[in-house]
């Protein structure tokens, strides 16, 4: 009796929201499988939890035509030693290494998942992990980053072009993504995801923590050391940091499957030269595109982007399954994230230039090594002036917002400088937490020595 | 003559025998790579090289004094220069006294002298890389390029004339050295004026027949220039800005090696014949270790002969080696990776991304009109087993911009 009552309960709820015969199935279904009692206690605390929330509002309003948000105190999330803000590959690197050398941390992404352009991106391959000097190869991607590469060779079709004589490692990005949840887990940081940091806390000079908003409301977080690897450099420019900004090309990746079923020569002659590069799975390529030029903090343009490259896609793959050979193509997905390459770069202490990186400079402060784009140059000092704002303090940047000219970009922004400089940030960042200076004043030494300890390649 | 006179003279002799192979030491050095055309003093490179490329410029004019020099005193640079000949008998001195038995032996160095010069009237002076000049720089020359049999070969010839000279005591610079046998032709000429003023009968070794020898061997030399010229392999080398064009360059090189012993880059290196005989170690371009450098014209500074021009730096920076070109094949640009290292390590900004697909992808293109083909982009690509973008041998001059 009560089962009844209650399925019509549902019912009623679902197909007001249109998916009555979905989930009536279902229900059915499982109710002639097993006992009822626990499914109806399930769906029941589903309905029961959407609980009236009992937060302070302190909604906007117009005054004088202006809209005009309140003051009003913030609920503090948590406070840190080390607040890491975005998780790909620098953040992430960065968050490990601050918790392993035993800072409190705190990772806060946009996303669901650690890996930013890497696995969201579906930019699969991990370009400058290697130097090539003499015709010897040398890893310069290692410590965190290092590690997480290692752990993919544990599973089937995880990673490929990895070992001996070879560059540009692949990685599926399921694969990359679970390792990552497993080694920030294991390194027990406090991770928030799909929260967006939308304002910095400033105390003087310094940075004191960020605001960010979320399904939650907006909150607070504070922290001894906030690290920027937003990749756009929110933080560092919403606490007014010197800055300079760029325009890059912004694509989008997509992803085909059954490249194994297409016949590859016939493809080959109605001109389509190349059907992606390969990743771990045999039957799927990962399919870059340049895109054109274009500015990756305009929300317009991100979006009119956004719109262009998933018809141009969706039509290229259309095609290409109309031509013989190419049948069984489908188009596995477009990637979640849009592929910004380059947008705000960091005024650091230090300004990394092309030409220094292909001396190559070495410096006394050297935190991270830099690889060959693609595998045939030697590698390059990274100093820790590259991390450090010129006068904010508070706050280190790592990844692809950190202080660089314009040829150099092309090498900082790929993942294999990413997760090296997130190393870096990450460990000097838990050094100045440790001994409560600012980042300025943190002994480069012993970053050095942590940064030793914890695997990383400083040359 | 007095004996004091004698000796005194033969001080000085010994003593500007030993300055000069003191200071062709210290000039050749490989690892100070002064760019002096050290063979350019050598008459015989001076006259080869007036006359396959039909100029006198600064090379030529280092020819002439000593040229005066040996015209007034018979075979001076043998005597009084020559480090190749101070060298031999050193060498000499060290070993026991045997006959000389080669004393019968034909003059075969003027033959070789006459060849020479004749074949440099065809654009290929068949015997100049004889030269004591040529083979002592080659020598110094070869330590700058790395081990390998070329290098090895390139700084060979002043080893074997010093193995020659040990076999067969004095033959290297009796009957050999073309040098010595220009001089000794020089020698016959001025005897033969100074007897055609006095109006004296030419005595029995020069009859009228010897000038028509001397012009039967000369034609041989410029028959033989001109056939070697034509004989190469199909696909021109890369040559080094400011290069002669291919037909004369291969002729007027002497390959003493100097070039690539001041090349700072080390790209230039002797060619070990892949590219024909008459190619056999000139020159060539490789961009395996190093990119020709902007602010560097020490090959054309360094070339005695005039097989690379003399050219200012300004002057130099138009010169093209070849145009670049990219197989869009190998291209990971093209193919839809991210790669941009050949558009940054161009020093002339030359070379720019094109968008393809209606910008969905991109390629590198070169602009013909800054590209000088210094290789930079080359060295700098990371396909492998080829360079997916390389310089092709086709020399040229930019306009001024």
């Amino acid at each position: 009796m009560n089962t009844h009552m209650t399925r019509r309960k549902l019912f009623h709820i679902l197909s007001a929201a249109g998916l009555g015969p979905a989930f009536a199935s279902r229900v059915v279904a499982d109710e002639s499988g097993k006992g009822s009692k626990g499914k109806e206690q399930t769906l029941g605390s589903m309905l029961q939890s959407t609980s009236v929330e009992n937060r302070p509002r302190h909604p906007a309003f117009i005054r004088d035509g202006k809209v005009i948000q309140p003051e009003r105190p913030l609920p503090v999330f948590q406070e840190t030693d080390v607040l890491v803000v975005g998780g790909g590959a620098a953040g992430w690197a960065a968050a490990v290494s601050a918790a392993r050398a035993g800072a409190k941390t705190m990772i806060v992404e946009r996303y669901g998942c650690f890996g930013g352009l890497w696995t969201g991106g579906i930019v699969l391959v991990v370009i400058s992990t290697h130097t090539m000097e003499n015709g010897q190869m040398t890893q310069v991607v290692r410590g965190i980053g290092g590690e997480l590469l290692d752990r993919h060779a544990k599973f089937d079709n995880a990673i490929v072009n990895r070992g001996e004589a070879k560059f540009n490692p692949t990685t599926d990005p399921e694969a990359t993504m679970f390792i990552m949840d497993e080694m920030i887990q294991e390194a027990k940081v406090k991770t928030i995801f799909h929260c967006w940091a939308t304002d910095v806390i400033m105390d003087g000079g310094a940075v004191r923590g960020v605001v960010f908003d979320s399904k939650a409301g907006r909150q607070a977080i504070l922290a001894k050391v906030v690290v920027d690897t937003t990749g756009d450099g929110d933080i560092f420019a919403a606490a007014g940091a010197e800055h300079e900004q760029r325009l890059h090309a912004m694509g989008l990746v997509h992803r085909l499957g059954n490249v194994d079923r297409a016949d590859l020569a016939a493809l080959k002659k109605a001109g389509y030269k190349t059907l992606g590069a390969i990743e771990p799975q045999p039957s799927v390529r990962w399919v870059n595109l340049r895109g054109p030029t274009a500015n990756g903090l305009d929300i317009n343009e991100l979006t009119r982007l956004q719109f262009e490259h998933r018809r141009a896609i969706w039509e290229r793959v259309q095609k290409m399954s109309k031509t013989p050979g190419g049948e069984q193509l489908f188009l596995l997905q477009t990637a979640p994230q849009i592929g910004v390459r380059t947008t705000r770069l960091l005024a650091g202490t230090h300004q990394l230039t092309y030409k220094e990186s292909r001396e190559p400079r070495k410096f006394p402060d050297t935190v991270a090594v830099g690889g060959a784009q693609n595998g045939k140059h030697a590698g390059w000092p990274i100093p820790y002036g590259v991390l450090l704002p010129k006068k904010l303090d508070g706050l280190l940047t790592a990844g692809r917002s950190i202080s660089m000219d314009d040829k150099l970009v092309e090498d900082g922004r790929l993942i294999g400088a990413c997760l090296t400089t997130g190393h870096a940030a990450g460990a000097a960042a838990a050094v100045a937490a440790k001994d409560g200076c600012r980042p300025r004043d943190v002994s480069i030494p012993k970053v050095q020595k942590l940064l030793r300890e914890q695997g990383a390649y400083l040359g | 003559m007095t004996t004091g006179a004698n000796g005194r003279g033969n001080r000085l002799r010994a003593t500007g025998r030993w300055l000069a192979l003191a200071a062709s030491v210290a000039l050749v050095l490989p690892w100070w790579m002064i760019p002096v055309p050290l063979a350019s003093f050598s008459p015989l490179v001076a006259a080869c090289s007036a006359l396959a490329t039909w100029t006198v410029g600064f090379i030529v004019l280092l020819g002439v004094p000593v040229l005066v020099l040996v015209l007034l005193s018979p075979k001076w640079f043998c005597r009084y220069a020559c480090p190749v000949g101070l060298l031999l008998e050193l060498q000499g001195k060290l070993r026991p006294k045997t006959p000389l038995r080669w004393l019968r032996w034909p003059f075969i160095c003027r033959w070789l002298a006459l060849l020479t010069l004749g074949g440099a009237c065809a654009g290929y002076p068949l015997f100049v890389w004889l030269d004591p000049l040529a083979i002592f720089n080659g020598f110094f020359s070869a330590w700058r390029t790395p081990l390998t049999v070329t290098s090895v070969c390139a700084g060979l010839a002043l080893p074997v004339a010093l193995l020659v000279d040990l076999l067969l005591p004095k033959v290297w610079c009796a009957r050999i050295c073309p040098l010595g046998g220009l001089q000794e032709l020089l020698v016959l000429a001025g005897r033969r004026a100074r007897q055609l003023l006095r109006h004296e009968h030419p005595d029995h070794n020069h009859p009228a027949r010897l000038g028509r020898r001397i012009f039967l061997v000369t034609c041989i030399g410029a028959a033989a220039g001109a056939l070697t010229r034509s004989v190469r392999g199909q696909m021109p080398p890369l040559r080094p800005p400011g290069a002669l064009d291919e037909t004369r360059f291969t002729g007027v090189c002497i390959r003493c090696g100097s070039c690539t012993r001041v090349c700072p880059t080390r790209i230039l290196r002797p060619d070990m014949g892949e590219h024909g005989l008459a190619r056999l170690l000139a020159p060539v371009v490789k961009f395996t270790e190093g990119y020709c450098r902007e602010n560097c014209n020490r090959c054309g500074q360094a070339c005695p002969s005039g097989a690379i021009t003399r050219l200012s730096l300004a002057e130099k920076r138009l010169r093209v080696i070849g145009p670049a070109a990219v197989d869009l094949d190998l291209c990971l640009l093209a193919n839809g990776q991210e790669c941009t290292t050949c558009i940054r390590a161009c020093p002339y900004e030359a070379i720019v991304m094109e968008e393809t697909a209606g910008g969905l992808s991109a390629k590198p293109v070169v602009d013909l009109k800054k590209c000088t083909g210094c290789g930079a982009c080359e060295l700098s690509c990371p396909t492998t087993p080829r360079p997916a973008i390389f310089v092709l041998p086709k020399p040229g001059v930019l306009k001024p911009s």
